[in-house]
């Protein structure tokens, strides 16, 4: 007899639908799994004999062909477990109906259903592709809550999954909750109120956030260049739904989701610089897997003690720095990730980290400093379009006891700012001034004969590059739009000119 | 052209397996002839057959001397015109200059301006103000190193004075090799020089012996900042003893890259502050009453500098009741304008005007 279910593949972010057609013949007793199933896929057989056995449900002696539709693409994953017994009990005549579920799950020996990840990119493209049921794995029911316009059951068992089907239970489908009470219920852990001093590096922050701009704090050992980094999601503005069904996607995929089920903070990814070109991002062999600047989608990738990385490592990120996408090839197939994320990158200023310090000796000598930082290629830098040095004092030996700003109302003022890019960028599909290209600029960053003439001094007195001066205009129009000023006034011009001096 | 007692130092000078000491004792009696006896004593004997054998043949002296030509490289010997009086009352006057540039430099007023590789940016920024400054009436001489050398030709180059850059190595091997596109600057207008042959790389003997150089041709000497052991403070000690004067920046107390030069007042050497001290001491005028623009801010901002030996920005914020956003412009317009400079780590220093 033969029967036929649906279950979905994964490939990137992508949701295939996949065919278990299984028959079964008189012969020799035989399992066989067609359509280029993975290990994960290959092994579900022992578990499925168990769960069918354990579930009070018999399974059949007999010569058993499962084959996964289209057979052209890659079934990774365990979630074909549940497809797979369903199939078979259909098969063997122990079950009728169920063709109109999609089914995703991981089966445990006692026919319990595991959760298996990627349940959001699946469920969101199978509603695209017209799929209106699904039934996925209990613990997999937060993540499933947040799509509409779906029916989808979470079951604990493959015993009850046969009684949905049946009919000999009634279930009730998940219930829709609304994103805005997931992201009320959780908070940041940290707050710019907490970092003592720092007022210019705090500033510097709140410029790259409000225009998109990538940064770069540079300064001795301990004077909380990680701390201020770990406060730049708190001031980006809120994840909308739709920003967060994305990121959500990918961490689901990578299996890093949280109990809730969506990500509803702006992810803030901290790779260790022995991390490898493949783990930022992205790639492997048979299953084509997110990288960190991925995972950081919507968020800040924050590297700590830059000139550490391995320079080739450092160098793969241009592309997607420009981009805001990376698309990894492999042998297998190419996979689009999304990466519009924040760089955040922090080092000392010199091998011994001392320059600049208040209380220790630099005992560098500017060959040293030299090489030290152009171990950070030129082009990488170019795109960091902010380089600050922060303060070099130690946070116990500020006198001053005044609290700073809390996030919430530099959050406020980066909102405002960014309002007004928006609109002005509207016509040019952009939202930051960090993505504006010569042609924006030229329309919208003028700058009158004063501006120029600062402009052109700054870069005689400061040897300042060439290239320099674009960037220079993009954050002098960020802080402009912090000022709600129209035009870029000379102000605007000298303090986005300072936060270029770390190159001198 | 050169004259035959010119080629015969240069094509002397082209064995690199006589030492510079034993080239310097051949023509140290003002006798210029070449000594056949003399070597013989003094070299071994494989060395001296090939110096024997090459020294007057016509087809090594030619190779010699278009070598040299092809390199761009002039030479200026003990004998030639263009040889600066104030070298030869040096102890060890060198033997041979090779040169790059305008050698007529040598002859004009010098003043050598010198400093260690450690200077701190608020004395480079006011060294090279000072080098530009006196770049209008001396010619400013210095070595190639990162640091003040470094400074003080940018001065003075900028400027569009005169500099004479002296090296501790051959025109063939660049040291520091960053610096090469400003030994490029110096060659075009104004002039490098160096005893030794171009392929000769730089040892740490050959820089305290190449200071004798600067100190030799230059009327005073300038010590930007020294540590307790640095090469400027040898510098120092050569113009003292050729008996030019030796001019110092002043440090604090506990400053350890300017113990050298505070050692140096203490013995007698002329406290600078400005170009004006140095100018005193010649009976020269200089007209700085060049006046700067300065906004109301800035002024506040310059003026609390000035009051401090180094303020963080958000110290003058708090200070002048000011945001630092409103700070961080005004100190960049002071920056440009070359009344302040940055220490790293957002702290600042002003500059006299």
């Amino acid at each position: 007899m033969l029967s036929k279910v649906t279950g979905f593949a994964l490939i990137g972010l992508e949701g295939v639908p996949v065919e278990v057609e299984t028959d079964i013949n008189k012969g020799m007793v035989s399992y066989d799994l067609v359509g280029l199933p993975d290990a994960a896929v290959k092994e579900s057989k022992e578990r499925v004999r168990s769960a069918i056995k354990n579930s009070a449900f018999n399974f059949p002696v007999n010569k058993i062909t499962i084959n996964l539709a289209p057979a052209d693409i890659k079934k990774e994953g365990s979630h074909f477990d549940l497809p797979l017994a369903i199939s078979i009990l259909k098969a063997s005549g122990q079950l009728t109906g169920g063709q109109d579920f999609v089914l995703l799950g991981e089966l445990a020996l006692d026919g319990a259903l595991r959760p298996v990840t990627g349940i959001l990119p699946v469920l969101i493209s199978a509603r695209d592709k017209g799929f209106k049921r699904f039934i996925v794995p209990a613990t997999n029911a937060n993540e499933a809550s947040y799509i509409e316009g779906i029916e989808v059951y979470a079951l604990s068992s493959l015993k009850d999954t046969v009684k949905l089907i049946t009919g000999e239970q009634t279930f009730n489908p998940v219930q829709p909750r609304s994103f805005n009470s997931a992201q009320r219920q959780r908070s940041y852990n940290c707050d710019l109120s907490f970092v003592k001093g720092q007022k210019v590096a705090k500033r510097a922050l709140e410029i790259a956030v409000a225009g998109g701009h990538n940064i770069l704090l540079a300064g001795p050992p301990g004077t909380g260049k990680t701390m201020l980094a770990r406060c730049i999601p708190t001031i980006m503005p809120d994840l909308t739904f739709e920003e967060a069904l994305e990121v959500t996607k990918i961490h689901s995929v990578s299996g890093e989701l949280s109990d809730d089920g969506i990500v509803s903070l702006r992810p803030f990814r901290t790779p260790h610089h022995t991390a490898t070109t493949v783990s930022l991002c992205g790639g492997g062999n048979s299953k084509i897997r997110a990288g960190e600047i991925s995972k950081a989608h919507k968020g800040v990738l924050f590297l700590d003690e830059l000139p550490e990385y391995n320079r080739s490592t450092l160098e793969s990120l241009r592309q997607p720095l420009e981009d805001k996408i990376i698309t990894v090839t492999r042998a297998g197939g190419a996979v689009t990730f999304p990466a519009d994320f924040i760089l955040c990158a922090s080092m000392n200023p010199c091998p011994c980290g001392n320059y600049g310090s208040s209380y220790l000796q630099c005992s560098c000598t500017p060959a040293q400093i030299h090489k030290y930082r152009s171990k950070v290629s030129g082009p990488l830098l170019d795109r960091i379009d902010l380089q600050v040095e922060v303060d070099g004092v130690k946070y116990d030996d500020l006198s001053s006891e005044a609290v700073g700003e809390s996030s919430a109302q530099v959050k406020a003022r980066v909102e405002k700012a960014r309002a007004i890019q928006r609109e002005r960028l509207s016509r040019d599909n952009m939202t930051v001034n960090a993505n504006m290209g010569e042609r924006q600029i030229k329309s919208y960053c003028r700058l009158d004969t004063e501006c120029e003439s600062i402009l052109k001094n700054a870069f005689e007195a400061l040897h300042l590059s060439a290239r320099a001066r674009s960037r220079i205009i993009k954050v002098a129009r960020t802080i402009a739009d912090l000022d709600f000023s129209q035009n870029i006034k000379p102000h605007h011009i000298l303090e986005a000119v300072s936060y270029r001096s770390f190159e001198i | 052209m050169y004259t035959k007692e010119e080629i015969d130092i240069i094509v002397l000078s082209s064995f690199n397996e006589i030492p510079l000491n034993i080239k310097y004792s051949l023509f140290s009696d003002g006798n210029y002839e070449y000594k056949k006896n003399k070597l013989i004593k003094t070299l071994p004997c494989g060395v001296y057959n090939k110096v024997e054998s090459n020294f007057s043949d016509r087809a090594y002296r030619q190779s010699v001397l278009d070598g040299l030509e092809k390199k761009g490289i002039k030479c200026v010997t003990s004998v030639s015109a263009d040889y600066p009086e104030t070298l030869k009352n040096i102890d060890v006057p060198p033997l041979l200059l090779y040169c790059k540039g305008d050698t007529s430099l040598l002859k004009s007023n010098c003043f050598s301006v010198v400093g260690s590789r450690r200077t701190p940016p608020d004395a480079l920024a006011h060294c090279k103000k000072l080098a530009g400054e006196l770049s209008s009436v001396f010619t400013v001489v210095t070595g190639l190193a990162e640091g003040a050398d470094t400074s003080v030709l940018e001065g003075a180059l900028a400027a569009g004075g005169k500099v004479i850059s002296v090296l501790a190595n051959g025109f063939g091997c660049v040291y520091p090799a960053c610096n090469s596109s400003l030994l490029k600057r110096v060659e075009n207008q104004g002039l490098a020089i160096t005893e030794h042959l171009p392929h000769v790389k730089p040892q740490p003997r050959f820089f305290p012996v190449r200071n004798r150089i600067i100190a030799g041709l230059s009327r005073g000497t300038l010590v930007v900042c020294a540590p307790e052991k640095s090469g400027a403070l040898i510098t120092a000690e050569y113009a003292e003893e050729y008996n030019r004067d030796v001019f110092a920046f002043p440090y604090s107390l506990g400053v350890a890259v300017g113990a050298g030069c505070n050692f140096l007042i203490k013995k007698g050497a002329k406290l600078t502050e400005n170009v004006l001290d140095i100018f005193a001491a010649y009976g020269l005028d200089f007209n700085t009453h060049e006046k700067i623009q300065l906004t109301e801010l800035e002024y506040e901002v310059y003026e609390y500098l000035k009051n401090s030996d180094k303020a963080f920005i958000f110290e003058v914020a708090e200070s002048l009741h000011k945001f630092p956003n409103e700070i961080i412009p005004a100190m960049m317009s002071l920056q440009i304008k070359g009344l302040a400079v940055g220490l790293g780590g957002n702290a600042y220093k002003a500059l006299n005007r």
